[in-house]
Formats: structure tokens, C-alpha cells, sequence
């Protein structure tokens, strides 16, 4: 499942629901069939949160055992993947606070030419191109807090709700915080935006 | 420049500005979301800020992951023990 693809978000919960409900009985299979299903969005997401996909991958790991010892405390109410977000990226943020900074990850070992362009004017393409890269750098550039409000909603297309559940915020909070960081990328790609956008 | 300083402009203009996030994701409702269109309508420098907010949450929704790992799912698998929590 791709990180945007979004299949009956009932239909999902309640397979969830049924692995949670055996793995928290034991089940180990049941849990692996869970990390099967999230490993990948989970590591795309903490990935942009620290510097290496060699940490990333670590802290993925980190997080699902984590999830794994945790998990009789998971109460049904959440959503699994919401709960496993949240480890993980207080793992990362946890990580983040060891060691010394860490060089971003290179922005052209980003996957940029994979992202939808509808159109075949090669210009456009470019500058299509060149938006993804800043927008890349001004979200890597985004304190801790915003960072993490704006790729769970808007790069990881989480709903609003589910995103502040993540963040153990409110609603409003959420939306604030929400607001801020677009406010701040905005400013920082704005001569990227297109013809009208201000130089 | 703003057409009109008038206070009621400005406080439109304020109040606008602080919803706009709210007002692209459809979070408004019918009666505020109707007041920030109105507004919008009015004040080209907000109707500029609108049109590159969008296209910049919009150009947020196109980055794409960076694939992961051979392995990932599998090393995370290997790791995990027993239940920690059986008898």
C-alpha cells in the first residue's frame, strides 16, 4: 500500500482490528502480517525525520518491537496504524535527541521524478521538479513540531483527526500547529509556485 | 495595497488570514467558509495567498517516498521474540 493510497478506511481498520485483536492473544503471525502491512509507510514517514535511510530502517525496526511488547496495552478505541505512528516517531524524535545532527538526506536520492506530473511540456516538468526539491528542503528545514504535523497531513494524507491523534493533540492545536508549517513552507518555496507566485 | 483600511476590512482580512489552512482542507463551516470567500473575493493579497497556499499544499501531496529497503518487513520479523506478555 502506497503511502497515499487509500482504501476503505473501514475495511482496513476492521482487518486491523481482527490482527490486533490474535496478535494481543499471542499471535505472532498476526503481528508480522501487521508489520507487513505498515513497514514501508512507516519508515517513509520516519525517514523524514532523520538524516540516514540506514536510521531510519533501525528505527523502524525499534518502533515495531516497541508496538510488539506494547501491545497489550493497545486499546481498540485507536486506530493501530495511528498508535504505530506515534511510536515511531517518538522513537525518532527520541533518536534524534542522541546523537549530534545529522546531514538531511540528500534531496536527489529522492524519488523526484516519480512524483505525477500531468503534463508532457518539459518546462513544466522542470519546474515541477524544482518545486518538489525546495518543498523537500523547507519541510526537512521545519522545527520538530511542525514538521511532523505537516507530513502526517499533508504528505501522508492522514485526515485531520487521525493526524492530531498521532501527535497526542486537540483538534485545534493540530490545526494550528498545521497552519504555522504550511505558513513557512509557503513562504520559503514561494518563487517556486508558478507564474503569479511572488518573486 | 488594500483597497480599504476600513476596520471592518481589516478585521475580515485578519481573520481571514488565520483560516485559510481550515478553509483549503474544508474544515470551515458553511457560514465562516462563506465569510472567507467573501473576503477573498475583496482583497487580492489574500486571493494571491490562497492561490499559492494551495499549490503549495497540493505540491506537498505530490512528494513521494522514498522506497524502502529489500528486507525491511523481513529484518523487523526476525527481531521480534516471543510475547513478551505469554505465560
Amino acid at each position: 500500500m502506497t503511502p497515499r493510497a487509500t482504501p476503505s478506511a473501514t475495511r482496513v481498520g476492521s482487518e486491523d482490528e481482527a490482527l490486533v485483536a490474535r496478535a494481543q492473544r499471542g499471535d505472532r503471525a498476526a503481528f508480522e502480517a501487521l508489520v507487513r502491512r505498515y513497514a514501508e509507510r512507516l519508515y517513509a514517514v520516519i525517514l523524514r525525520f532523520v538524516g540516514t535511510s540506514h536510521e531510519a530502517e533501525e528505527i523502524t525496526q525499534e518502533a515495531f518491537l516497541r508496538a510488539w511488547r506494547a501491545l497489550p496495552r493497545f486499546e481498540a478505541r485507536a486506530q493501530f496504524f495511528t498508535w504505530l505512528y506515534r511510536i515511531g516517531i517518538n522513537e525518532a524524535k527520541r533518536h534524534a535527541g542522541r546523537g549530534p545532527p545529522v546531514e538531511p538526506l540528500s534531496i536527489e536520492q529522492s524519488r523526484l521524478e516519480d512524483a505525477p506530473d500531468m503534463t508532457d511540456d518539459p518546462g513544466r516538468r522542470a519546474a515541477a521538479r524544482d518545486l518538489r526539491v525546495e518543498l523537500e528542503r523547507a519541510v526537512r528545514a521545519l522545527p520538530w513540531d511542525y514538521r511532523a504535523a505537516l507530513i502526517l497531513r499533508d504528505i501522508e494524507g492522514l485526515p485531520t483527526r487521525a493526524a492530531a491523534e498521532v501527535l497526542d493533540l486537540g483538534e485545534a492545536a493540530f490545526k494550528s500547529r498545521l497552519h504555522r508549517a504550511r505558513m513557512r513552507v509557503r513562504k520559503q518555496v514561494e518563487a517556486y509556485l508558478g507564474e503569479d507566485a511572488p518573486r | 495595497m488594500l483597497r480599504m483600511l476600513s476596520p471592518r476590512f481589516m478585521a475580515d482580512h485578519l481573520w481571514a488570514q488565520r483560516r485559510l489552512s481550515d478553509y483549503l482542507d474544508g474544515e470551515l463551516g458553511t457560514v465562516q467558509a462563506a465569510r472567507v470567500e467573501r473576503h477573498v473575493h475583496r482583497c487580492p493579497r489574500c486571493r494571491q495567498f490562497l492561490a499559492t497556499l494551495r499549490r503549495t499544499v497540493e505540491g506537498l501531496s505530490t512528494l513521494a517516498p522514498e522506497p524502502a529497503p529489500a528486507g525491511l518487513a523481513d529484518g523487523v520479523v526476525e527481531r521480534l521474540p516471543g510475547p513478551p506478555w505469554a505465560p
